[in-house]
């Protein structure tokens, strides 16, 4: 029995939705354009998701970016480098991500707040600028890691196409959804959220409240590691502005504006902003832009982000109903 | 003895908010801990479960030292607490917070929420059984499904008890739990707290209210300035002239 049930959209429902829409995709399309939107949406939804579970405790890492670009150049330097294969790279970056997130978690996880932000903002600099300007030969510079060949066969199947890839994503991600939302509906959720709310109430009831968080910073690397794989094989080509701050703030932007107080928040936020982002190609830099004021706006009217509207509308239409029925002049409205 | 703190000091900077402070409590027993405002009622608390670490000193629990351990593992080792400024999850509801309580009692952890097991299901479920018939127990059973924020301030106080109580700590720690209450309320809580002893939990209290504290408490010490100025029966603090002197003035305690 599910433990959150103030949530509108039962698990079973959520998830079947994401998975018939991944499947459905390549049946109405298979134009190379239109898989490749769909292919960064569900690696965006994988990267919001494991944004969101940290996020669910109340800590917004600034860093999740770089555990991305750690799975990434992990998984590209044993493929290029050692000539080992994707599919065991797949897991061994996502799992260099999430052993790096162990003492970097423990470090970041002793300060919380404005402080904990700044640390790991820190951190992705420094993770950012060591791929820049360290072991050139190894990392490519500011040229580009380059020359990361296709995920390959696997099973007498040949992933190399944009229709396979995106199979791949899509399986991959929906995997991780039903993880993270089962783990969101489970006492994990119920105690993540209550760390968000009161974390001293929390670990005076018998919760250790730092390992719970490291918990969720690791799994949330691994999740991100495991993106940036994919990331890495399936652009080819890595640069450490990938992992910079600028796709850090959209990442952000888009867990927020979805709503990071519901599991769903993230995959609304995602489909839509992704959607966008691609109608704003042609404003290049300046998309950001739009972005910022979107996000203004949503924190504006909309704080718990678009999630969260259909509910504050029911609770509206309600509310001026019941006003509506009441007699004139009895009592205040409350 | 259930709680023994040995020569317990805590300096915040210049401030001495507790001095070689010594005191036992006998298991089964309902303590209470009294002194004027700033004597250090409140950071013996946070003391004895952790929330701040001491300067000197040790605490022993059913003669293993706790000073030093973390709060969640304290905690587990079956002292539970209330906070002053009722502290609850205001977005979750009364069971939910409840369920927070009962931690202890589900499985925690990664694999069971992703996995579902059996016996993940059955300790929820064992979890959410004790949840209720807390919540029964002590008046809430009606707005078990009500959201926390929206509960009357005599609601979240049974609640915040509720949730001690859901840690099954052998030890309840209680900060200021009849204050804001009307007097029929207060009532209910103090029999909500003899029924507790009955049942072999043993509360320590902090509580400005003089007549309920020496109607239920068995034992009582006063601190003043972070120092024990005297502990006994009611009736012997009733009575204790340092007591009246440098607590309560020229007035007699109690009336």
């Amino acid at each position: 029995m599910g433990l959150r049930k103030a949530e509108a959209v039962s698990p079973a429902v959520g998830i079947a939705l994401i998975a018939l829409a991944a499947v459905a995709l390549p049946l109405v399309t298979r134009d190379s354009y239109y898989l490749d939107v769909a292919t960064t949406i569900l690696m965006n939804l994988t990267l919001t998701m494991s944004f969101r579970l940290q996020v669910s405790t109340g800590q917004i890492n600034m860093a999740h970016i770089s555990f991305m670009g750690i799975g990434a150049y992990a998984s590209a330097l044993l493929v290029t480098r050692l000539g080992w294969s994707f599919w065991a790279t797949l897991w061994i970056g996502a799992l260099v991500a999430a052993l790096l997130a162990v003492p970097i978690g423990s470090v970041a996880l002793r300060v919380s707040g404005p402080y904990y932000f700044l640390i790991t903002f820190a951190f992705s600099e420094v993770v950012r600028l060591f791929f820049n300007n360290f072991f050139e030969g190894l990392f490519g510079g500011p040229s580009g890691l380059v020359g990361i060949p296709k995920p390959g066969r696997l099973l007498g199947l040949t992933f190399d196409g944009k229709l396979a890839l995106y199979w791949l994503m899509a399986v991959l991600c929906v995997v991780v959804v039903v993880a993270l939302v089962r783990l969101d509906y489970s006492r994990f959720g119920l105690t993540a959220g209550a760390i968000r709310q009161a974390d001293l109430v929390v670990e005076t009831l018998g919760v250790n409240v730092f390992r719970f968080k490291l918990t969720t910073f690791v799994l949330g690397s691994f999740v991100a590691g495991l993106a940036g794989v994919f990331f890495a094989h399936y652009r080819q080509v890595l640069h450490s502005s990938d992992f910079g701050l600028e796709p850090m703030v959209l990442l952000v932007v888009f867990t927020v504006i979805g709503g990071t107080g519901s599991v769903w928040g993230p995959v609304v936020g995602t489909i839509l902003m992704t959607i966008a982002s691609e109608l704003l190609r042609e404003l290049h830099h300046y998309e950001i832009l739009v972005f910022g004021a979107v996000l203004i706006l949503t924190m504006l009217f909309a704080p718990e982000g678009l999630v969260a509207l259909p509910g504050a509308a029911r609770r509206l239409v309600r509310k001026v109903r019941g006003r509506a029925s009441e007699p004139a002049g009895v009592g205040l409205a409350p | 003895m259930l709680l023994e703190l040995s020569s317990v000091t805590r300096r915040f900077g210049g401030l001495l908010a507790v001095v070689d402070l010594s005191m036992t409590i006998e298991p089964g027993s309902i303590h209470g801990l009294i002194g004027p405002n700033g004597a250090g009622k409140s950071t013996v608390f946070n003391l004895i479960t952790g929330v701040v670490p001491l300067t000197a000193g040790e605490i022993l629990f059913k003669r293993e030292r706790i000073s030093g351990l973390r709060p969640s593992e304290i905690c587990r080792r079956g002292v539970a607490r209330t906070f002053q400024a009722t502290a609850l999850f205001r977005e979750y509801t009364v069971l939910q917070n409840v369920l927070i309580g009962a931690h202890l009692l589900a499985a925690p952890g990664l694999a069971p929420a992703l996995f579902r097991s059996r016996s993940y299901r059955e300790r929820e479920r064992r979890a959410r059984r004790r949840g209720r018939a807390l919540l029964e127990s002590l008046g809430l059973g009606a707005v078990a499904n009500q959201v926390a924020a929206q509960l009357p301030h005599r609601d979240q106080k049974a609640l915040a008890l509720a949730m001690a109580l859901a840690t099954g700590a052998e030890l309840v720690i209680l900060d200021e739990p009849l204050a804001g209450l009307t007097a029929q309320e207060r009532a209910k809580t103090i029999a909500v707290l003899r029924r507790l002893r009955e049942q072999g939990t043993t509360v320590l209290l902090v509580e400005h209210d003089m007549k309920a504290v020496m109607g239920v408490c068995d034992t009582v010490t006063v601190l003043d300035h972070g120092v024990r100025i005297a502990e006994g029966t009611p009736r012997e603090i009733q009575a204790n002239p340092a007591v009246i002197e440098a607590y309560l003035g020229a007035e007699e305690p109690g009336a």
